[in-house]
């Protein structure tokens, strides 16, 4: 893709351009960080009032017991996976693309990862046990947490997901650490030069750091497709009709993926703009962002429709009910705003002039992100408000607890998002250099074009 | 923390053919033992041009995530055999391989990927705050070669101005 680049910069540019975006951003960064302060308090305060009061603020009763907190949970998770695929599938593809946008995805992926792990803690009422029920330790009878349930597969999957994606990351940002170190002088020369643990950038360190580089992305690359098949599991292994079905985990992962691209555009959009990025992050990065999206996007709708068409062949009464109400029941609205959201509008993505359109192609990317959101909601939510006992069928809907936590999540990711952006560089520096014109001398330039005129 | 030996001298060049070059020259003579090579990124043909061979950052890698499939398998086995469940009255403690894969998937995952951040430190010579950072425009544009124990009048200076090398600096 950034083979069609054509660069006005060279490698000497890099480091300037990059890092005096960070001491100088525009004015609308600090309002957008006030904002997701806002958003947090929010959140903290709903939470504050949810541990005081207990579980029955948040409006979680039989049987919806797994309401918008795992919704949320879901969605976190989701979000990162384009984060791990961008720095790893697309790695191993040798995606030049990827190499302008990789360090926002990674940090992005960081961030939802530790946005989704609140959840589970949020949800479980009582934080202060959660530490302990999750572990893989023997309880006070001496009885061991149950290996055969997904949701100690699931403990184990996000916080390998976690691990490695936090290891990573750190990694790719030690060279730029190492750069940021040698501009600077003081306390921040210290600070700097002990987190990039005294990189030099000599041969053998770049020959090793590649060589692990490579086996991280291939230790990665199963890892984004394991991640959300195990969450969907966490559905799937239930006998619940709605849920109890194989296409989860595939149709999973091709959502997250969907997702996750979608909120790197929206991520990324604005903050080349605030850091004055737009002359690295290029449109044609860009272009190729929103072509996964719609790949994904025609992924999901094709399981959307495989999953009414299982349900209906099937011929079992209870999985067609459940698939029939969800589009025409009382949470039609939450179905059909799904559908519209991730497989109607992004088909817009196919024209090139959208795809170059940058206000109506980011639009899009923020209905994808609501659309997923709803997605979760939808496939939770009428999965469990009609279980095994028609005595206890009802309506759910998010208590203003509920919402005033997902608003703070959001405040939580957005925040800790702006903080890096400020202390670190949003676009790998070192990474990018390997995308741009390599620095022939004439000479060479000359052997290079001779061989290969369009070069 | 490693000790080395930083009084020499240094060549800086723009142009990364001229590197190449230098190193590959380089490999035939004998006064320059103990040379670094520096770049602002990862250039492939700088790991041609000083030939190392593959990395053995590969084995941290492979041993990590073989113990993490036999800490993953080994855990839920172990649970199984500690306190054997009965359910249904059939018999106790038959393991469920097929449960256990996930967790010696993850293990696989997570302390494979542990052991190649710590083989990429351990070869990397990692973590070195107090390493000489001989010129500061090495982690942005520039490339250098250092020899260590060099002077600016030696054949080591004047090959490196022959390989095209901008500078030639004293280092302390």
């Amino acid at each position: 893709m950034s083979d069609e680049v054509k660069w006005d910069k060279s490698i000497s540019d890099v480091n300037d351009a990059i890092l005096i975006g960070i001491d100088s951003p525009q004015k609308s960064y600090y309002f957008a960080l006030a904002a997701s302060v806002v958003c947090l308090l929010i959140g903290v305060v709903a939470w504050a009032l949810q541990i005081s009061y207990g579980m029955g603020l948040s409006g979680l009763n039989s049987p919806v017991y797994w309401g918008v907190y795992i919704t949320n949970f879901v969605f976190w998770v989701g979000i990162g996976h384009a984060g791990t695929l961008i720095s790893a599938i697309l790695f191993l593809f040798r995606a030049k693309w990827r190499n302008s946008i990789n360090r926002s995805a990674e940090a992005m992926t960081v961030f939802a990862v530790i946005t989704a792990g609140l959840f589970p803690l949020i949800h479980v009422g009582r934080i202060w046990f959660a530490p302990y029920w999750m572990a893989p330790l023997p309880n006070t009878n001496n009885l061991w947490v149950n290996f055969r349930s997904p949701l100690i597969w699931d403990v184990f999957a996000i916080s390998t997901y976690l691990t490695v994606s936090l290891l990573f990351w750190y990694m790719g940002l030690v060279p730029d650490l190492a750069s940021i170190r040698d501009r600077v002088k003081g306390v921040r020369r210290l600070v700097y030069g002990l987190m990039s643990f005294g990189w030099t950038g000599s041969v053998r360190q770049w020959h090793h750091y590649e060589a692990g580089y490579g086996c991280r992305a291939a230790l990665a690359t199963p890892l984004v497709l394991s991640v959300h098949s195990i969450v969907s599991w966490d559905l799937a292994m239930s006998i619940q009709p709605g849920w109890h079905t194989t296409i989860f985990p595939p149709y999973f992962v091709a959502g997250a993926i969907l997702s996750g691209c979608a909120m790197v555009y929206t991520l990324v959009v604005p903050l080349r703009w605030m850091f004055k990025l737009e002359s690295y992050i290029r449109p044609e990065h860009l272009e190729a962002c929103l072509k996964l999206t719609l790949l994904t996007s025609t992924i999901v709708a094709y399981a959307y429709g495989i999953e009414f068409f299982v349900a209906w062949y099937s011929g079992n009464p209870f999985e067609w009910g459940i698939f029939e109400k969800r589009a025409t029941g009382p949470y039609a609205f939450y179905f059909w705003t799904m559908v519209f959201c991730n497989c109607v509008f992004p088909l817009l993505l196919w024209s090139r002039r959208v795809r170059y359109h940058i206000p109506t192609a980011y639009a899009i990317c923020v209905l994808v992100n609501i659309g997923m959101w709803f997605e979760r909601y939808n496939i939770i939510v009428s999965g469990l408000v009609e279980d095994f006992i028609p005595g206890s069928w009802g309506h759910y809907e998010p208590s203003l607890t509920e919402m005033a936590i997902t608003v703070g999540s959001f405040g939580w990711f957005f925040f800790w998002f702006f903080i890096f952006c400020r202390f670190f560089p949003l676009v790998s520096m070192s990474e990018l250099k390997l995308i741009m014109p390599k620095p022939w001398s004439s000479d060479k330039l000359k052997k290079i074009q001779g061989a290969n005129p369009h070069a | 923390m490693r000790k080395k030996d930083t009084k020499g001298i240094l060549g800086i060049f723009s142009h990364l053919d001229h590197v190449c070059d230098a190193m590959e020259k380089i490999k035939s003579r004998d006064d320059f033992a103990g040379h670094a090579v520096y770049s602002p990124t990862s250039y492939h043909e700088l790991e041609h041009a000083a030939g190392y061979g593959p990395s053995a950052v590969r084995w941290f890698t492979l041993t990590g995530a073989l113990s993490g499939i036999a800490c993953g398998f080994g855990l839920p086995l172990f649970t199984d055999w500690d306190w054997p469940l009965v359910v249904g009255g059939k018999t106790a403690g038959i393991p469920s391989l097929p449960v256990d894969l996930v967790f010696g998937f993850e293990l696989m995952v997570l302390m494979g990927a542990i052991a190649t951040i710590l083989g990429m430190l351990v070869m990397g010579r990692l973590p070195n705050p107090k390493d000489k950072i001989f010129d500061v425009r090495t982690t942005n544009d520039k490339f250098a070669i250092f020899v260590p124990g060099a002077n600016l009048e030696g054949a080591q200076a004047k090959f490196l101005r022959d390989c095209g090398a901008e500078e030639v600096n004293v280092t302390t």
